[in-house]
């Protein structure tokens, strides 16, 4: 059942809502370029530091050892440059009145499902990059796990966040009715 | 409220926590005077002693506890200052521990959990009082928490559906621990023995290598088994109403209680070697069940036993959770992603051993005898036997796992040597993931992945490959039931 208002999955003449899902903004495949370059600066770091000093500790497999890891960050360089197009690409979410739906991945593909009535806290985080290009990430938590949507529009996140607190709030508030019984019974 | 206080009347533990509070930095004081020793450091040692016992003694006579109408009060009025209120609503169980301090002064700990998942491995209260005193209290909260529950004594009486020898508990101990650490265990064993051997014959005192691969054995298998004797010791199940009491121990003594409703799944294990034996155990997902002292955290409500005994105290325990499932085998595109997989896993083993099994060979080619014409192939032949070993373990896999979705419940079977069989409820699923690899893509197969509350937080029980339509039934009734009215947050919610 869609939810009633931007979320309904009904086309808006906004180009990015697509079979009732949404999808991300690009300056995500910026955001995740720039987490990325730091993350591979960081693994060169690594291997330069292995170059001087792993002679001693490797000797004599020092040669095959970097050769390895040379090849790993030959692939890790591959996936850093494609992951993040084919992630925009594949990236989806809709939230309907009872549910949260997520289609994700880059070689993996996930599809996640959190039913609203499940929901116990809906946060709104931002990173340092996500800050300067006007992105954030909001986390749902469950009882037994944690969904999080991934670099949307600021402004969006606030709004998720916002249907999603009101669509438990609504919840809630349906069940208030029940709850004065529940508190006079003992056992439950 | 049957044995309890009088409400709202402000008791305290028993002095006895001072003791068990301050024999551990006992311990730690004593090692630092014997290793620093000199008369001042000793002196400034037994200064913070003195200190610890008085601040755990001002912290004892700061706190006190209520059991009033609506819940328990637990408030500490010391420098920091806390008040804890746990409501009888939320209080998923009320457990009793005893340890040997406990024994010494003849008291019990009471644990009192609630349903969080966010400290779903530490008990909310942790509360000592006199052994009489504790079982009242349990008695009464049972009373209030479950509408029923067996007064202090009266529990003796109550039969069990199912009785545990020694032998049982003994069986569950060695054989209930997986397969892969009974193995390594005894790989460990069996090396520390081939290298103790000709050092006995020769006289030699044991070798180091042995030693540690003796440590080794006891670490992965012998600890594990003999802690699992100890901990289920004295086992005993049984129901009465909606609550399942358990009881065991050997040194330290549980008592246990929860009710049926807060269960969120059953998993009915059997590792080889109880396959062999023809037995299973039962094991529960429960949410609040925190004993707080490092031993599994998932109750047992069935140690190995034999298979119809199993069946009959899974229908007489959790008949909720028995139903009439068909588990449906995994679709043909399943055999092709398990095959590809098991081949690159071999084709990597193979890879990795390829160095090792030439520099073997050169080494041992020369030597003549037995060892000569055996050793050089040692390696070769432990590699292609591993291959048959991942090949057989996929074709068993793809035979065995399976999925059913029945109306209330749905299963999850897995294992290849260790076999497990989960029965879940819709309406205690968080989250539902479904994963898709690219080779799994290529056959058209996904993996499911069910998210629950359990007993340590959360957790998650995942498929087999099906197809990613079948496995999208489980959230799709999780979110019918809850569109229905089926499902009910008053039962249910947490």
């Amino acid at each position: 059942m869609p939810f009633p208002g931007p979320f309904d999955g009904r086309s808006t003449g906004n180009e990015r809502e697509m079979d009732g899902y949404r999808r991300l903004n690009r300056k995500c495949i910026l955001s995740m370029y720039i987490g990325h370059a730091l993350s591979y600066l960081i693994l060169i770091a690594v291997f330069a530091l292995a170059r001087i000093y792993a002679q001693e500790i490797l000797d004599p497999y020092t040669e095959p050892a970097l050769y390895v890891f040379m090849g790993v960050l030959a692939i890790v360089l591959v996936y850093v440059v494609v992951a993040p197009p084919v992630f925009y690409a594949r990236y989806r979410y809709r939230i309907t009145a009872d549910r949260i739906d997520v289609r994700s991945g880059v070689l993996v593909l996930r599809h996640i499902l959190v039913p609203i009535e499940r929901v116990h806290q809906v946060e709104i985080s931002r990173g340092p990059i996500n800050s300067i290009l006007g992105l954030a990430e909001v986390t749902i938590t469950t009882a037994g796990g944690v969904a999080t949507l991934n670099y949307l529009e600021v402004e969006e996140a606030e709004r998720v966040a916002e249907l999603l607190n009101s669509l438990v709030g609504r919840m809630l508030k349906e069940r208030i009715p029940a709850i004065p019984a529940q508190i006079g019974s003992p056992g439950d | 409220m049957r044995g309890m206080n009088v409400p709202d009347e402000r008791i305290r533990c028993h002095p006895s926590v001072i003791v068990e509070k301050s024999l551990s930095a006992t311990a730690i004081l004593a090692l630092s005077v014997a290793w620093f020793g000199g008369a001042v450091v000793a002196a400034i040692l037994a200064a913070a002693f003195v200190a610890l016992v008085l601040f755990n003694y001002w912290q004892w006579r700061k706190t006190t506890i209520r059991f009033n109408e609506t819940g328990v009060v637990v408030e500490r009025d010391t420098l920091f200052k806390m008040k804890k209120t746990l409501p009888y609503s939320k209080i998923a169980s009320v457990n009793i521990t005893r340890g040997i301090i406990n024994r010494v002064f003849r008291t019990s700990r009471l644990l009192i959990n609630i349903n969080s998942g966010s400290s779903a491995t530490v008990p909310e209260a942790v509360l000592t009082f006199r052994q009489d005193m504790a079982e009242r209290i349990r008695s009464g909260m049972g009373q209030r928490l479950y509408d029923q529950g067996p007064a202090p004594g009266e529990a003796e009486a109550i039969g069990s559906p199912a009785t545990f020898s020694p032998m049982d508990v003994i069986i569950h101990g060695l054989f209930s621990v997986s397969t892969y650490q009974t193995v390594s265990g005894f790989a460990f064993l069996a090396y520390s023995v081939y290298q103790l051997l000709p050092s006995a014959g020769a006289g030699l005192a044991a070798d180091g290598k042995a030693l540690i691969s003796l440590l080794m054995f006891f670490v992965v298998l012998l600890a594990p088994s003999v802690s699992l004797i100890f901990h289920y010791y004295n086992y005993r199940v049984y129901r009465r109403g909606d609550t399942i009491y358990l009881q065991h121990g050997l040194i330290r003594t549980y008592r246990t209680s929860f009710d049926v409703s807060r269960i969120n799944a059953i998993r009915v294990k059997r590792t080889l070697a109880a396959r062999l034996m023809h037995r299973s155990c039962i094991e529960v997902e429960v949410v609040g069940l925190a004993a707080g002292s490092g031993e599994s955290l998932r109750p047992v409500l069935c140690l190995l036993k034999d298979d119809a005994t199993q069946q009959r105290l899974l229908r007489e325990l959790v008949p909720e959770f028995v139903y009439e499932a068909d588990p449906e085998r995994q679709p043909p595109g399943a055999k092709s992603v398990l095959l590809l997989r098991a081949a690159v896993a071999s084709l990597a083993l193979t890879a990795v051993m390829a160095y090792p099994s030439l520099w073997v060979y050169r080494e041992t080619a020369t030597m003549g005898g037995l060892a000569g014409s055996l050793l050089p192939l040692a390696l070769p032949l432990a590699t292609a036997l591993a291959v048959l070993v991942i090949f057989y373990a996929t074709s068993v896999s793809y035979r065995i796992t399976g999925f059913d979705a029945g109306s209330d419940l749905f299963t999850f079977v897995n294992g290849a040597v260790d076999r497990e069989t989960v029965v879940m409820n819709y309406d205690r699923v968080q989250m539902v993931r479904i994963t898709r690899g690219p080779v799994a893509r290529l056959f058209g197969v996904a993996r499911g992945r069910v998210y629950l509350l359990s007993s340590t937080g959360g957790t998650s029980i995942s498929s087999g490959y099906f197809s990613g339509s079948r496995l999208g039934v489980i959230g799709e009734t999780v979110l019918e039931r809850i569109a229905s009215g089926e499902y009910d947050w008053r039962k249910n919610s947490i």
